[in-house]
Parts: C-alpha cells; structure tokens; sequence
C-alpha cells in the first residue's frame, strides 16, 4: 500500500495500461512456455488430490482384516508409490518452467530499460542516484521475476490445490464441504489481515539493520582516525546503543510476524479438530465408510499447506503490482532531445557557434543562464585552448558540441551542419570527450577501453595503448588487455592515458578535451604531453587548457568570462597585443598565480 | 607484540573448535538456553502425541465397524472414540500455548547471541591492543558481522531444534516399533539415506546460491557504473554494446537461478518423495499383515501420520551437520579478521546492555606529560615493499617538527609505524625503538592515544553523525569551542545550517574536502594530547587557512606537533624538517641549513611557489 501512495498521482489508469502493456510484451513470445506451465500445474494438482482417494480404498479393504484381497492392496500401494512420484516430477517441473519465464522475460525488460534509460536526456540522469538505478532496473525487475515465477506456481498452483480439496470435500459430504469453505474464508482473511501488521515493523527492522551495519561499515574504514584518537570505547558504546534499538525492533518485528503462525496454528487446531469430529460424527450416523473418515482427514493436509503459501504469496503479489507500475511510468518517459536524421561529411569538420546562449533551467527565469551569445568560428584541424575561471562556462560550452543538451536559443553546427539535425549516434562517435575524471569499469582493459564492444578486437586495443604510450605498462599485465582492470592502482596520469587510448579506438573528427589540472610527477607528465600532441593532429579540438605550455601549442584562443566570449582570436596574433588577456597572462607567466584558472 | 599475521593461520575449523567454541557460547545465558531446549523439545515431540491421538480416533472407529458388523451396538465404542478427539484438541491447544512462548524465548536467546558475536568483534577491533589492519574492504569485514555471526549464532538452532527432533524420532520410532519392528527397520533404513543426501547436497546448494548472488552483484554493479558513468557512455555512442554486455550478465545470472531452482526442487521433492515411498512401502508390506491381523487400519493411520515428520527430522540432521561444518568455517574467517585474537575471543562472556544503556564510561588514566619523543631505528614496509628504513630523530616538548618528501617517499608510513597504525618490521625480533620521556614503548598502538597523542589522517574518516559528535568523538565537551576556533572551523559553522548540529552525511558526504579536514583537526584538537600528528592537512587548505591554523596553535597550546607537509606555510614555521628520500632520512636541520645543503630540498621548496600565498 505506501509503494501505490508514494507513487504521484499521474499513476492512475494510464499505469494500469502500461501494465497490461508490459505483460503482453513480455510474456505474449513465451506463451507455449506458459501453456507447458498451466498443464503442469494443472496435472500435477489433479494427480495430488488422487492420493488421498487411494488411501480410502486401501483402508476400507485394509478393515476387512482377514478377508482382505491382498493382491489388490499391493496394487493400491503401488499405484500410491506411482502417483507420488509423478506428482513430485510435476511440481518439479512446473517450478523450473516458472523460474525459466520469469527470468527469460525480465531479463529481456532489464535489458529494454537500460536501453531506454540510457536513451533519455542528462536532465533525467541528474536527478537519479545510480543507486536508484539499479532499484529501478534490477529491484523492481526482480519483484516482478518474482512475480512471474513465484506467483505461477505457487499461488496459482495453491489455488488450485486448495479449490480441489475443498470440491472434495463437497463430493465427499456436502456438510463438511460448507462448513470446510466457510472456514477456509475466514482464514484467509483473518491471515491476511494479521500478516499486513508486520509489514511496517519489517520495514523498521530493515531500516534499523541498514543503520547498525552502516555504524560497523563506517568504523571499520575508519579504525585507524578510531584508534589513534583513543576512542574505542566511545564507539563501542556507540555501536551498543545501535545494536540494542536494532535488538529491539528485531525481535518486535519477529514476535509481530510470529502472530501469523499462532493464529494458523490456533485456526487450524479448530479446523483439525473439527473435522475429525464431522468424521466420528458422520461414522456414527452411518452416513459414511471408515476409509472416508480418513479421506476427510487426509484432504484437511491438503487445504493446510496452500492457505499458508496464498497469504505468504499476497503480500508479494502487491508488491509485484507496484514494481509493474513503476516500470510502465518509466518507458512512458521521453527523451527532450531530438533525433536528427542527416549524416556529417566525411573528413576534418569545422566547428562553428552562432549566437548560442544556454541555461540548465530554461523554464525558470530566476536561474541566470550559463553561456551568454556565443559565437565564434573553429576552423577543421585546428586546435583552440579555452581559458576561463571555474565557472565561466567552458564545461558548458563543450557539453553542447556532443549534444549532451541543446542550446537554449542560437545554434551549434558542425561540418555546416546544425547538431540538431544529425543522427545523434553518429554526432557522438565522430566528437570524443575526455574528462578529468576518468570513469572506468570493473571489467578487462579491453572492455574498458572499447566500453564493452565485442567487435573491437584486442590487436587494435594493444595499438592504441601503445601508442598513447602505455605499452610498458601493458605488457606488465598477465593477461594482455583481457585483465581485469586494477583500478585502485592506477594512477591518474594512466587513467588520463587509458583515457585517450579509448579516444585514439575510435578516430573521431573533433576531440574536446579537459586537461588534467592536478600535478602529476614529470615522467607521467611528459608521456602525457607526448600522447597528446598525437591525439590532436589533424583533428578539429578544443582543449580547456590548465597550463601555459599546452596553450602555447593551440592555434587558437578563447577566452570565456561569465559565459560571455571575451577574447577569440588566432594565439599568435594575440600574444603580440599586448593589451589581450592572453599577453596578460603570458607576461604573469602562469595561469595559476593570476587566478584565471582555478 | 605487533608483528604482523600475514602468514595465513592455518584452517584451525576442527569439528572439536567449533563444539568448544558453541558450548562457550550458549553458556552466555545458560538458563535461556535451557529453557529453549525445554520447550522446543515439547514443540516438536507433540505432533508424536497427536498422531497417536489420530490413531486412537481410527482405531476406535474400526472396532465400531467390527461390531456393527456383528449386529452389536456401538455407543460406547464411539464415545471412547470422542474421548480421543478430546486429548487431540488438548494437544494442539497446548501446542498453541507452548509455541507461544518457545517463540519468544528463542528470539531472544538467537539475537542476543548475535549481539554478543558482533559485540566482541568490534570490540576487539576497537579496542586491542597491536595494530590492526582489516584484511579485507571494510565492506568485506561487514559481511563478516553480517553473514558469519548469523551462521554461528543462527547455528544455535540445530541444537535447540536439533534436540526436539530427537526427542520426536525416538518417540515415533517407539510407536512404530511397538505396532511392527520388521516394517519399521526396514521404512527407517532407507529415510537415513535422507541424512547422507541432504548432508551432501547442502554445500552445493550453497555453492549454486552463492554463484547465484555473485551473478546478481555483477549485474547489479554494472547496472551502476553504467549510469555512474551515463555521460561518458552517452558521449562514447556506445549505449548498444553497454546493453548487450547486460543482457549477456543477465543470460549469465539466468543459468545460475535456474540451477540453483532445480537443485531445491530436488532436494524437496526427494524429501516428499521419500515420505510417499515410505507410505508406500508400509502399505506393501502391511498389506500381507492385514490379512492374519497383526495390523490393522489404526496401525497404518500411527504409520502414515508419524512418516512426514520422521523424514523431515532426517532432512534436518544431514543439513546440521552441513551447518555444522559451515559454522566452523565461519568461526574461521571471523578469526582471519581478528587476526591475532586468542582463541574464544568471539564468543567471550561480556554485557552487551540490550535492555539498558552502558554505565558510563571509565576516566582516561592520567598520563606523563611528554618531555622527549626518541625513536630509534624505526622501519617498516608495506606488503608491496614501500616503506621507511631506520628513521631515527628526537622531538622534545613545544617543538614544531615538519616531515617533507616527494609523494610516496615514505612520510606517511613513518607517521604510522610511529603510532602503531601499522606494524613495524621486526628482523630477528629486533626492531625500531620508541622512547616516551626516556621509557620504551612496547606497544605503540595503545599507547600514542590521548591524552599523550593524537592524530589526523590525511584521507580522516568522519562519521554519519552531528558535527559536534564527530568533533567531541567522546571527548570532553568543554574542548569544544576552543578546538572548533583554532581549527578554523568557525567561518564553516556560520555557512552551515543547524551549525555544530548539521550532520554531516556517511563519511562527511555532506561536508567538503576541506571542512572534513579542518573537523578532524578540531577532533583531534578536543582530545587534548600533548603530541599532534597531522598528516599532510595542507592537501585539502588552501595556504591561507593552514597559516591560520599554525599560527593559532603556536599562539594559544605549547603542544608538541609532528607535521607532514610540503608547504612554504608550514615549513617556513618548522623548529626542524625530517626531509626523507626514498624511505630514508637524508637530511634534519632548519629551513635556512637544509635549503643549503640539500638538493631534493631546494627541489621541493622550488616546487611549491604556485601555490603558496
């Protein structure tokens, strides 16, 4: 119930549509899997309330004593060993086909998400957690997996079971078949009631763990500020009173679920009790043989068992129809950018920027926008260093060139051609970025490197190391490039590095670079310098420079201030005006001291 | 004494270990214990009663049969038979009540066993003396609170059930024995198969789960990193090969539920199975009895009701001695992760205060106030191989000493070793000596705390807590204002929220890089130590707040300070510098002395020009 409360209102009949339009999705390839599933069920179930039946006949031949017919009691006996085992092949059976739907059809929605999701916009990126990610792909997923494989089985499976016992006992003696149903309504409610209050203290105790283990998680990476401050005992206390509040909802929540077992075990002492006085009873009057007496109670198992799994499987079902409807509002979402349809030329491109102004919060007026009209010309092949104060807009400027947003108003075009208009996969794959912060995987070099595209092959992974120069450090690796990353020990001069190699895999026309600003020891440096110059020749680039040298190498300079171009001009011309930003700098001799660059 | 384990203990998990370390364990509350064998004893064993109470029922009514048969009235036959009806709705009334309360007990013996494991974990963790290093991530050692203290103390089931069980199958067996002998040997024999079965299936079923759960991590993770990393995959074009790469960890984690679905199946459906074999079986071999009457259809009601159970009992014991087993290992990697505990650490007796708060804590004892720090020849390495070799200086009291070197000459292992946060190399048990005021040092780790010394990490680890908690960390919080103030925390306070109660976040998230650093001088300075340790505070201050925060100290404490640091700030205001090279001392003296005679030194001091002030 919270999960469809949280939920915003929007949810409402378009879910319910969505909802039915995910299972149709999903399940509607599988259905032979799904016939195989019911026939299964419905076997299996069918044979299960034959055993009781033979076991009649066996006590009702068995009473005879002596004048019993031995032959057909081994015949019975036999046909009983049969049945069971055919019963359990089915179960079985049913059980593994389940599994099989669930997680062939969710793990095709897994894979739909992702692909939808990586699809929208970097507005919608920046308002979820890859945390939140992973409960929206995976958690609700695998509630639904759930959902599909348990609740097949086991709720429809105990459904049945329980409707045929119940007809049973109706074919049986039509008393005891009333009196069987009533009180197996009045348990399934009066269960599902009682399980619903241990939802909430579940959720405490949850919580409560979360905390308690995060308390450990925290000292532990802590131990050494803990113990070279003395401090032990005050955490140790610390955890004590954690541990008791964890001590204490655990064991409330416990006793709190407990209360389904002792009202089963309390409802069901009634119901046993019951039935075997209907069967004395009925005996008594006559109106029934022995071996129905004990018929009647053998099929008293059978409504046991699955009352127990329904209200256990409820609370799952609810769970499973929140999951679903989560699913459906997230593939309803679109992406604000939109696909262009026309190809770039072939070969260098220039770049060109008209009138450009952009902001994050287009709609709301009292964010200042980030970039002011800009406009400013990049001929293909050269090199432009952009300089600028944190938050002067460089990181801005370079986003809209891959159409990571579009601009708010003006236009950015490439090869002539407006960003918009181009197929964006094809936009992206000829613009390489590399960031400061290199994001790298738990995965081999090579994955991380060709971001997990099997057509690339290791020979051209090995190129491009060597020729950024990580070909030393490659070849200390046991492996080759199919090793497992190891991401702790790289340093950051070699993730910049392995950075480029993956820029150098896929030869893009426009490189946009951010150079790394912290100090990095001389070796590293001038590897990093050499690997550079590399990446840059013959390409269109724009390098948000941190250092003199590599802007001395630019063809050009741009000099943004508070989103506004201040300075646009070929690097050699302005060095020899002496009143341009860029003499200024050249005279203060660093960037640093002069503070234009953070 | 701080020698280190790295030489893996050999596996210690002898089935006896596990016996000596349970049964010190269960005796934490040996009345609780007691009262739990007691009841789930009755738990268990009642079902033998109302079996038996069935039986009579049926019984009852085949006699009527016979004599409805022969004409004869059969009143008194059936109100025996009510009789029974009676004691069987006495017994599961009573079962109900007893349930109740084996429930509750049970509860409260499994978690506070399991508090009591955890407890002494991390109390030792905290609080022994030596270095510790954890083995592992700390994400690792959490699972090892988590996952391995619920296996030993979830382990106390067996027994409390195991014991239960016993007292059923005894019972059951009796029964059945009583009725036929032949059939039972001959029905019993084959369910402890069931024993060897399940005994041999559990560790792969546990093999298949825990695959099963890595499958899931891989793809939970990479889901993650995917979207941890959404621009660089977007601008990369390569959304298509991340989602093939999903589908295939999917396809991956697919299999391994599958299996692992089929394994359970198996292992219930053997279990059920051999329950219907069994009825089977006792229906073939007592149909040849019917007929000369030595059973009748009670006989085979007793047997049909008392089987199920009897093969679920043996499905227990060959899963106990699987959990048996596992317990062991367990025990062994809390072991691994205490490292050098003595035996029975895990489960030593000590309160863990689930019913009330703990007394309050027990004074610091007063310490000698230092006159002079000598160390004599202190190495130590890493596992790697980095490291400091034979260091030897004197700080005395009052002094300003700044620790400089290139990064990865060894600054910060010899700031550890020295406080005992990593273990010193011992060749030939000989190794660095440490003199406080002229008297060795046997175990530093326990020693340089407050109130002789305290310490700043260069990476400080703060805690999901309010500022001030973080700061105090069980001090005493009159320090507060005064160690907030010359940690210049104060301009910080004005931009937070709820100031000293703004919580900081996991790990001081909520925090930047430099109020972290500058609360976990405020920490340290509230501990009110004689030494001050900082390691390289100057990473995350700008050159301005560290000249303030030196200058304060000079100004308002006489402490003693051992600094890592590169910077002109901090160097310039040295009494002395350690300059280390590659491990070793190379040079001591004044700023002036060693920018004269030490190359790397003038080096070092060339290179900090950008950033100073």
């Amino acid at each position: 119930m919270p999960d469809a409360a949280s939920s915003p209102s929007s949810s409402g009949p378009p879910a319910r549509s969505q909802t039915g339009r995910v299972l149709r999705d999903y399940l509607g390839p599988l259905k032979w899997q799904v016939v195989a599933l019911a026939v299964l069920l419905l076997t299996g179930t069918g044979l299960n309330l034959l055993l009781p039946q033979l076991l009649r006949r066996f006590v009702d031949n068995a009473k005879l004593g002596g004048g019993a017919d031995v032959g057909l009691l081994a015949r019975l006996a036999g046909f009983y060993i049969l049945l069971a085992v055919g019963v359990q092949l089915l179960t079985a059976g049913a059980t593994y086909v389940g599994a099989r739907v669930g997680w062939t059809a969710t793990n095709r929605l897994r894979a739909d998400l992702m692909r939808h999701l990586l699809s929208l916009d970097m507005r919608e990126h920046k308002e979820r957690t890859p945390g939140e990610m992973i409960e929206r792909i995976d958690g609700d997923v695998t509630a639904l997996s759930n959902f599909f494989s348990q609740f097949a089985v086991r709720v429809f499976g105990a459904a049945l079971l329980l409707t045929g016992a119940v007809v049973m006992f109706y074919l049986t003696d039509w008393r005891v078949g009333v009196g069987i149903t009533f009180f197996v309504l009045v348990t399934l409610v009066a269960m599902n009631q009682v399980r619903k209050k241990g939802v909430e203290p579940t959720r405490l105790e949850r919580e409560s763990s979360a905390k308690l283990f995060g308390y450990v998680e925290e000292r532990l990476a802590g131990l050494d500020d803990v113990r070279s401050l003395g401090a032990g005992e005050h955490h140790l206390r610390g955890f004590l009173r954690v541990q008791r509040e964890f001590f204490q909802r655990s064991t409330f929540s416990w006793r709190r679920r407990s209360v389904v077992w002792q009202l089963s075990m309390a409802l069901f002492a009634i119901g046993y009790v019951g039935v075997l006085g209907a069967a004395v009873g009925l005996y008594a009057a006559g109106a029934i043989s022995l071996g129905t007496a004990f018929l009647l109670y053998q099929y008293m198992n059978m409504v046991e068992e699955p009352i127990d799994q329904l209200t256990q499987q409820l609370q799952d079902l609810q769970k499973a129809g929140a999951s679903l409807g989560r699913v459906g509002e997230l593939l309803a979402l679109r992406s604000e950018l939109q696909e262009g349809t026309r190809e770039l030329p072939r070969g260098p491109l220039d770049l060109r920027f008209e009138n450009v102004s952009f902001s994050y919060a287009p709609e709301d007026p009292t964010v200042r926008g980030v970039l002011h009209d800009v406009s400013f010309h990049l001929p293909a092949g050269q090199t432009v260093g952009l300089l600028g104060r944190t938050g002067s807009g460089k990181t801005t400027l370079t986003r809209l060139v891959s159409r990571l947003y579009d601009p708010t108003t003006g236009s950015v075009r490439l090869g002539g051609l407006d960003t918009r208009d181009v197929r964006l996969d094809q936009l992206r794959s000829r613009v390489a970025v590399v960031t400061q912060d290199v994001q790298l995987f738990q995965a081999s070099v090579r994955d991380n490197l060709s971001f997990f595209d099997k057509s690339v092959t290791d020979a051209e992974v090995e190129a491009a190391l060597h020729e950024v120069g990580l070909g030393t450090w490659l070849s200390r690796l046991e492996q080759g490039v199919r090793t497992p990353l190891p991401t702790g020990s790289l340093s950051a001069g070699q993730a910049q590095l392995l950075a480029f190699a993956r820029v150098l895999l896929r030869d893009p026309a426009v490189i946009i670079l951010d150079e790394p600003s912290s100090r990095l020891d001389p070796a590293t440096e001038a590897q990093l310098t050499q690997a550079m110059t590399r990446l840059l020749t013959g390409r269109t680039a724009i390098v948000i420079a941190h250092r003199l040298d590599t802007v001395a190498r630019a063809d050009r300079i741009l000099v943004l201030g508070d989103g506004q171009v201040l300075e646009d001009g070929p690097r050699a011309a302005l060095a020899r005006d002496p009143r341009s930003h860029y003499a200024e700098l050249l005279r203060a001799g660093t960037l640093a001291e002069e503070g234009v660059l953070a | 004494m701080t020698t280190s384990s790295s030489t893996t203990a050999p596996p210690r998990s002898s089935p006896d270990r596990t016996f000596a370390l349970s049964k010190r364990l269960f005796a934490y509350n040996p009345w609780l214990f007691a009262f739990n064998l007691l009841m789930w004893g009755m738990v268990h064993a009642a079902p033998a009663l109302l079996t038996l109470a069935v039986s009579s029922v049926f019984g009852r009514l085949e006699e009527a049969d016979k004599l409805r048969l022969a004409g004869q009235p059969i009143d008194p036959v059936v109100a025996a038979a009510w009789v029974s009806v009676g004691w069987f709705a006495l017994v599961r009334v009573s079962r109900f009540g007893i349930f109740y309360g084996a429930f509750r007990a049970w509860i409260e013996l499994w978690y506070t066993l399991d508090a009591l494991v955890r407890r002494n974990l991390l109390g030792y963790l905290l609080t022994a003396k030596g270095s510790r290093r954890l083995p592992d991530t700390p994400a690792e050692a959490v699972s090892r609170f988590r996952d391995d203290v619920e296996d030993v103390a979830g382990y106390t089931e067996v027994w409390v059930d195991g014991a239960g069980f016993v007292v059923y199958c005894v019972l059951a067996i009796a029964l059945m024995a009583r009725v036929d002998p032949v059939i039972t040997g001959l029905v019993c024999a084959p369910l402890l198969l069931m024993v060897v079965f399940v005994q041999r299936l559990s560790p792969r079923i546990r093999t298949y789960r825990r695959r099963m759960r890595e499958a899931t991590a891989r793809v939970t993770d990479f889901i993650g990193e995917t979207f941890g990393a959404v621009s660089a995959v977007k601008l990369a074009a390569r959304e298509p090969q991340m989602v093939a790469h999903l589908a295939a960890l999917g396809e991956v984690r697919r299999h391994s539920a599958l299996r692992d679905v089929l394994l359970t199946e198996l292992i219930r459906g053997v279990n059920t199975n051999m329950v219907n074999l069994a009825v089977g079986l006792v229906l073939l071999l007592g149909a040849n009895r019917v007929r000369g009457g030595q059973m009748d259809v009670a006989d085979f009601v007793l047997f049909i009701g008392l089987l199920p159970r009897l093969t679920g009992s043996m499905g227990f014991f060959g899963d106990a001695i699987a959990r048996h087993r596992r317990t062991g290992v367990s025990y062994d990697r809390m072991e691994r992760l205490l490292q050098d505990a003595p035996q029975g650490t895990v489960v030593a007796h000590h309160p863990v205060y689930l019913h009330g708060e703990a007394p309050a804590q027990v004074a610091t004892p007063q310490a000698e106030p230092l006159e002079e720090l000598r160390v004599e020849g202190l190495t130590a390495h890493h596992p790697s191989g980095a490291g400091v070799a034979d260091v030897s200086f004197t700080l005395r009291r009052g002094e300003f000493v700044v620790v400089t070197g290139r990064i990865g000459s060894g600054k910060t292992t010899l700031l550890r070793a020295l406080l005992g946060l990593m273990p010193q190399d011992s060749i030939d048990g000989k190794g660095g000596r440490i003199f406080w005021n002229g008297t060795e040092v046997t175990d530093p780790a326990s020693f340089f705390v407050p109130p002789r010394s305290a310490y700043t990490a260069q990476l400080p680890s703060l805690f999901s807590d309010t500022l001030r908690e973080n700061v105090l960390s069980g001090s005493d919080p009159a320090r507060l204002n005064r160690a907030v103030r010359l940690a210049v925390l104060e301009p910080d306070l004005a931009q937070l929220s709820a100031g000293l109660d703004t919580p900081v976040g996991a790990r001081g998230v909520k925090l930047s890089g430099g109020q972290v650093q500058r609360t976990a001088v405020a920490r340290m300075l509230a501990a009110g130590a004689d030494l001050l340790v900082f390691d390289d505070v100057s990473s995350a201050l700008d050159a301005r707040t560290e000249a303030l925060l030196w200058d304060g100290l000079f100004r308002e404490t006489d402490a003693t300070c051992l600094v890592v640091s590169h910077r002109r700030a901090a160097l310039t205001r040295a009494d002395r510098i350690l300059l280390i090279e590659d491990g070793r001392l190379t040079g001591e003296g004044t700023l002036e002395e060693l920018l004269e005679r030490s190359a790397e030194m003038r080096a070092l001091w060339a290179e900090d020009v950008g950033e100073s002030a």
